[in-house]
């Protein structure tokens, strides 16, 4: 079991990012938002809290900028948007990520079968 | 019970805090401003009334410790927050201590073993010795 979790530790770390920086690629979110959506996806799944350390770290390599904005209906929320470092960031990882998901599915055997 | 609930929160913060004392200031100060308002935004947004609902909204968010290690994972470098260094401590001396408890066994044993060999050795020649027979002395008959 300990195992399983590593496993999933290991995947998340180094994809968790791009994922994020995805998430407010063509509109910005709020917190919140980023934070819900990361519930709805099991495969991701990690505490809510500590999801803001990354969009802290990401807003300090200056992939993100943030923003706080009054909400109609409640406390002010903090925005997040892609800076165009992050941008490029981003579409460096599309390519990355591509070759390296064909070679590890030819590897393991993933490829024709998923 | 709006304020016991903003306890329930504050006191939140507040254990978050105390495990952030390695980062830098202002890191440590966006965190706790980023956890606050996202409380705040939920709380409003999921019309929280009860405790129990904004527990398990504290709960979501993950135990203190869970919350700092990310953010010291985050951060890269610094050095890691006391409460883990006071419970690094623990197996530093209980493997001397362990040591120390092991060495005593085995000198115990040691020293039992010496001394049943030299008890059984010094208490073998005596049921070993021929018991000494009365001497028979014949009667000198008187001529």
């Amino acid at each position: 079991m300990a195992d399983a979790a590593q496993l999933s530790t290991s995947l998340r770390r180094g994809t968790l990012e791009f994922c994020v920086l995805a998430m407010v690629e063509h509109e910005d979110r709020y917190g919140n938002e980023i934070v819900r959506r990361f519930g709805e996806e099991p495969n991701l799944a990690a505490s809510e809290g500590t999801i803001y350390p990354l969009l802290s770290r990401l807003r300090r390599a200056g992939l993100m900028d943030t923003k706080w904005a009054e909400s109609p209906t409640g406390p002010p929320r903090r925005y997040y948007g892609l800076t165009p470092a992050g941008r490029s960031a981003l579409d460096h990882f599309r390519t990355e990520w591509v070759s390296f998901r064909q070679t590890v599915d030819r590897l393991v055997g993933t490829g024709e079968a998923a | 019970m709006n304020t016991k609930q903003n306890d329930v929160v504050a006191e939140y913060l507040h254990e978050v805090d105390l495990r952030l004392s390695g980062l830098p200031v202002l890191q440590r100060r966006e965190l706790l401003a980023d956890l606050a308002a996202h409380v705040a935004t939920e709380r409003t947004e999921r019309n929280i009334r009860t405790e129990g609902e904004l527990i398990e909204i504290l709960e979501r968010l993950g135990a203190p410790d869970v919350v700092a290690a990310a953010a010291y994972q985050e951060a890269g470098s610094y050095p890691p927050p006391p409460p883990t260094t006071v419970r690094a401590k623990r197996p530093g001396w209980l493997l001397p201590a362990g040591i120390g408890a092991a060495v005593l066994i085995v000198l115990v044993l040691v020293l039992c073993g010496f001394s049943f060999f030299f008890q059984t050795s010094s208490s073998r020649p005596s049921p070993a010795e021929p018991a000494r027979m009365p001497a028979t002395v014949e009667p000198v008959q008187p001529r």
